[in-house]
C-alpha cells in the first residue's frame, strides 16, 4: 500500500503545531487582560502582574504568549513552571534576574512551602530593585493563596491583579472554530456544537480532539462534518 | 554569526519540543562562539544540568547540522547574555554590590559609587498620617543630620506600611544635601548573599572594606538575619565600625527587634542605641490620602468619594491599595472611561467580593471568641458577665465596621439580639477605645487579624 501525499506529510510531522500566542487565544471576557499583556512592555508602572483563574482558564497559554511577545519586542524572557520545578530546590531561581521578563506559572504550589515562599519573596525584591518584570499565575487571588510569609503576601497584593474568567460553552465553540481556522480548517457550527455536546467540555481536551480531527481530516482529505467526526472519534 | 546559527537552531527545536520545554529550557539560553565550539549560557547550574540530561545530544546534532559542521562541539555553562556580550556585570560601578575584582582589596576608596536608591521614594510623596507621623519626623531628622544622635534609626512595623519608602526618602535627602555621599541601600538577604560569596571567594577584606566606607548604610528587613549567625557576626562588626565613624545606619524590621527569635542579644541591644520608631497601619483618612497621592503620581483623576470608597474597603496595607489602583488604571486605559464610583466597583469587583467573602459576621464572632479565649456559644448567649459581654460588644462593633450588614441583621446574627443592643455595643466600644488602652489595643489587633 502506498501512502498518499497528505498521509506522508502527516507522518513526517509536517502538520502545523499550535504555538501559544495571543492570536490563537480566545479572550472571551478576558479582553482587558489580553490587551494589557499584548502591550506589556508599555506599562511602565505595572511590571508585576498576577493572573489568577481556574484550571484551563488560559493561564499557561498567556504566559507562553508573553514569552513569544518578549522576543518580538527585543526582550529576554524565561518561563518557569512550578509544576515541574517545585520538586527541586529554589536554586532554580538563581540568575533569573538576568532576564527582562520572568514568567512564573502556578505560584499557588509554593504556598505553605517556607523555602519556596522565601525564594519568591527574595526574587520579587531582586527584580524590583533592578526594575525587571515578573508575571505570575495562580489558581486563586493573592489573599486566598494561603501564603504564610506576610511579606510575600503583601507584595503579591501590590501586583496588577487580573482574574481570568473561564469560557462559556458558546465561547468554547467559538474558540474551537478560531483554533481550527488558524490551522486552515473550516469547522462548521454544527461540528463545534456536536463536540461540546458529546466530548469533554474541558478546553484543553477539546483542543486535543481538534488535533486528532486535524490529523484525520488531512490524512483522509475530508472536510469536517458531524458524520466524519463521529467516525474518527468512534462515537 | 553564532547568534544567527543559534536563532535557526531555535526555530528547529521549537517545532520539536513542547511550548513549555522550549520556553523553560531552550529559549532562555544565550549563545557565543569559541572557535569551533558553540557555548550556550544558562542562568544557573540547575538549568545547565537539566539541559545536559534532557536535550544536550539533540542540541548538539542540530547545531552541527545548521552550522554545516562549523561547530563540532557545544558547551552549556552558567552565564548570562551580559557576560557573553561583555556588558558590565562588574558591579563596581553600581552600589548594589561590592567590588568584583580582588585588586580592590588594598584600595582605600570605593572607585566609583552610584547610589542604588529608588529616587521616586521621597518625603514629598510620603503621605503623613497619625499612624506614621513619628517615624516620618524621625526620618526627616536623620536626613537633615545623618550620623547624629538618631543613629541607628530603626523603623519597624507590619508589611506594606511604608518603611522602605521612608528609608529611601532619608537616603535621597542625604544625597540631595551631599551628592557625593555614598548611600547604600540593600535588602538583608543581599548582605547575606554577598558575605557568603566573599567567604567562598576568599574576599572578606573587600567585603568589610566596601560596607565600612559608605556614608549611610540602609538595610531592609533585618528580621531575615535571624538564625544566620555568621552574617550577624559580620554585620555586628560593620555596625560598630559605622557607628564609630559616625556613618548613618538605617534599618527596617517587621517587628520590634527584641521580639526576633534567632537574633543575637548584642545586636538587639545595639539596635536600640539610636532611635526606634514604629509605623502603624494607616487609618481611613490616611489611606484615602495615599490613594489620592498615588493616583496623582499615576496621572489619573480619582474623585475623593471614590478614593474614600476604596480606602474603606481595602484596609490591610498600602501595597494592596496600590494593587487596586493599578487595576483601576489598567481598566481606565483599556476602556477610556472616567473613574467613577460605578467604574471602580466594576473594576474591583473580584477584589471587593473577595473581601466581603472573607469578612463575615460568623468569621468575626469566631475570631473574637478565639482572641478572648471564650466559646462562640458564649458570644451568642444572653449572659451579661463582663468576660462575655465585652468580647460580644467588641464583635458587634467590628461587624458594624467591617461588613455592610444592617444593625438588625447584626443583632440577629448574634443570637437574636435587638438592634439597639448592637448600637449600644458600638457606642460603648468607640468610647472605650478613646479611654482604655487595652480595649484600643484589642480593637486594633482584631482589626488587623480580620483584614490581613
Amino acid at each position: 500500500m502506498t501512502l498518499s501525499n497528505a498521509e506522508q506529510l502527516v507522518l513526517s510531522g509536517m502538520r502545523l503545531k499550535d504555538d501559544a500566542t495571543f492570536r490563537n487565544f480566545f479572550a472571551g471576557k478576558n479582553g482587558l487582560v489580553v490587551n494589557f499583556l499584548q502591550n506589556y512592555e508599555m506599562h511602565s508602572l505595572d511590571g508585576f502582574v498576577y493572573l489568577w483563574g481556574k484550571q484551563n482558564s488560559g493561564r499557561t497559554h498567556l504566559l507562553h504568549a508573553v514569552c513569544l511577545h518578549a522576543k518580538e519586542v527585543g526582550k529576554t524572557a524565561i518561563y518557569l513552571p512550578m509544576e515541574t520545578l517545585i520538586q527541586f530546590d529554589p536554586s532554580v531561581f538563581d540568575g533569573a534576574e538576568n532576564f527582562d521578563w520572568i514568567c512564573l506559572d502556578d505560584v499557588h504550589l509554593m504556598a505553605k512551602q517556607p523555602l519556596w515562599e522565601l525564594a519568591l519573596f527574595h526574587l520579587y525584591n531582586r527584580l524590583q530593585a533592578k526594575g525587571l518584570r515578573l508575571l505570575m499565575t495562580a489558581e486563586s487571588a493573592p489573599r486566598e493563596l494561603n501564603v504564610t510569609l506576610p511579606d510575600l503576601q503583601s507584595r503579591l497584593t501590590a501586583c496588577t491583579i487580573f482574574q481570568l474568567h473561564s469560557l462559556t460553552d458558546q465561547e468554547k465553540c467559538e474558540a474551537l472554530v478560531l483554533r481550527a481556522e488558524m490551522r486552515g480548517m473550516q469547522m462548521p457550527q454544527e461540528v463545534s456544537d456536536f463536540l461540546l455536546r458529546r466530548t469533554s467540555r474541558n478546553l484543553s481536551d477539546l483542543f486535543d480532539v481538534l488535533d486528532k480531527l486535524d490529523h484525520a481530516s488531512l490524512a483522509a482529505q475530508r472536510r469536517l462534518t458531524v458524520p466524519f467526526v463521529k467516525t474518527v472519534l468512534g462515537i | 554569526m553564532s547568534l544567527m546559527i543559534w536563532e535557526q537552531c531555535l526555530d528547529l527545536l521549537k517545532d520539536e519540543l513542547t511550548v513549555q520545554q522550549f520556553n523553560t529550557w531552550i529559549f532562555p539560553l544565550y549563545s557565543k562562539e569559541q572557535d569551533d565550539i558553540l557555548v550556550l549560557q544558562a542562568p544557573n547550574h540547575f538549568i545547565c544540568d537539566w539541559i545536559y540530561q534532557h536535550f544536550y545530544s539533540r542540541i548538539k546534532e542540530v547545531v552541527l547540522q545548521i552550522s554545516n559542521g562549523k561547530f563540532v562541539n557545544v558547551i552549556i555553562e552558567v552565564g548570562t547574555r551580559r557576560d557573553g556580550e561583555g556588558l558590565p556585570t562588574n558591579i563596581t560601578s553600581h552600589a548594589t554590590s561590592m567590588p568584583h575584582s580582588s585588586n580592590h582589596s588594598t584600595s582605600k576608596e570605593i572607585p566609583y559609587f552610584q547610589s542604588n536608591l529608588n529616587s521616586t521614594f521621597t518625603f514629598d510623596n510620603f503621605v503623613e498620617g497619625k499612624s506614621n507621623q513619628l517615624a516620618l519626623a524621625a526620618a526627616k531628622q536623620v536626613g537633615l543630620e545623618p550620623g547624629g544622635i538618631n543613629n541607628p534609626l530603626l523603623i519597624y512595623g507590619g508589611v506594606g506600611l511604608g518603611k522602605t519608602h521612608l528609608m529611601h526618602a532619608v537616603g535621597n535627602m542625604i544625597l540631595r544635601q551631599n551628592p557625593h555621599a555614598k548611600v547604600l541601600y540593600l535588602h538583608s538577604e543581599r548582605f547575606v548573599a554577598e558575605m557568603v560569596k566573599a567567604l567562598q571567594t576568599n574576599r572578606m577584606n573587600d567585603f568589610k572594606m566596601f560596607y565600612r566606607q559608605v556614608d549611610a548604610l540602609l538595610i531592609d528587613d533585618i528580621q531575615f538575619f535571624a538564625g544566620k549567625d555568621r552574617s550577624q557576626e559580620e554585620f555586628f562588626h560593620t555596625f560598630n565600625a559605622l557607628l564609630e565613624g559616625k556613618q548613618q545606619i538605617i534599618l527596617t524590621c517587621d517587628r520590634y527587634p527584641k521580639e526576633i527569635n534567632g537574633l543575637e542579644e548584642r545586636l538587639k541591644s545595639r539596635f536600640g542605641w539610636g532611635l526606634t520608631v514604629a509605623v502603624e497601619p494607616p487609618e481611613l483618612e490616611t489611606r484615602v490620602a495615599i490613594l489620592m497621592s498615588k493616583a496623582e503620581q499615576t496621572r489619573i483623576e480619582i474623585p475623593y468619594e471614590v478614593a474614600f470608597f476604596i480606602g474603606k474597603r481595602i484596609r490591610s496595607n498600602v501595597r494592596e491599595l496600590e494593587g487596586a489602583l493599578k487595576r483601576i488604571v489598567a481598566n481606565a486605559n483599556f476602556t477610556g472611561q472616567p473613574v467613577t464610583m460605578d467604574f471602580v466597583k466594576e473594576s474591583l469587583k473580584d477584589l471587593l467580593t473577595l473581601q466581603d467573602k472573607l469578612v463575615t459576621i460568623e468569621n468575626i464572632i469566631k475570631t473574637v471568641a478565639e482572641y478572648y479565649k471564650i466559646k462562640v456559644s458564649d458570644i451568642m448567649s444572653q449572659r451579661r458577665s463582663r468576660s462575655v459581654a465585652r468580647p460580644r460588644q467588641m464583635a458587634m462593633a467590628l461587624a458594624k465596621e467591617l461588613t455592610n450588614h444592617s444593625l438588625p441583621e447584626i443583632g440577629e446574627a448574634f443570637g437574636g439580639k435587638d438592634h439597639t443592643t448592637v448600637l449600644h455595643a458600638c457606642r460603648k466600644i468607640k468610647e472605650m477605645i478613646e479611654t482604655t488602652i487595652d480595649i484600643a489595643e484589642d480593637y486594633k489587633n482584631l482589626l488587623r487579624i480580620l483584614t490581613t
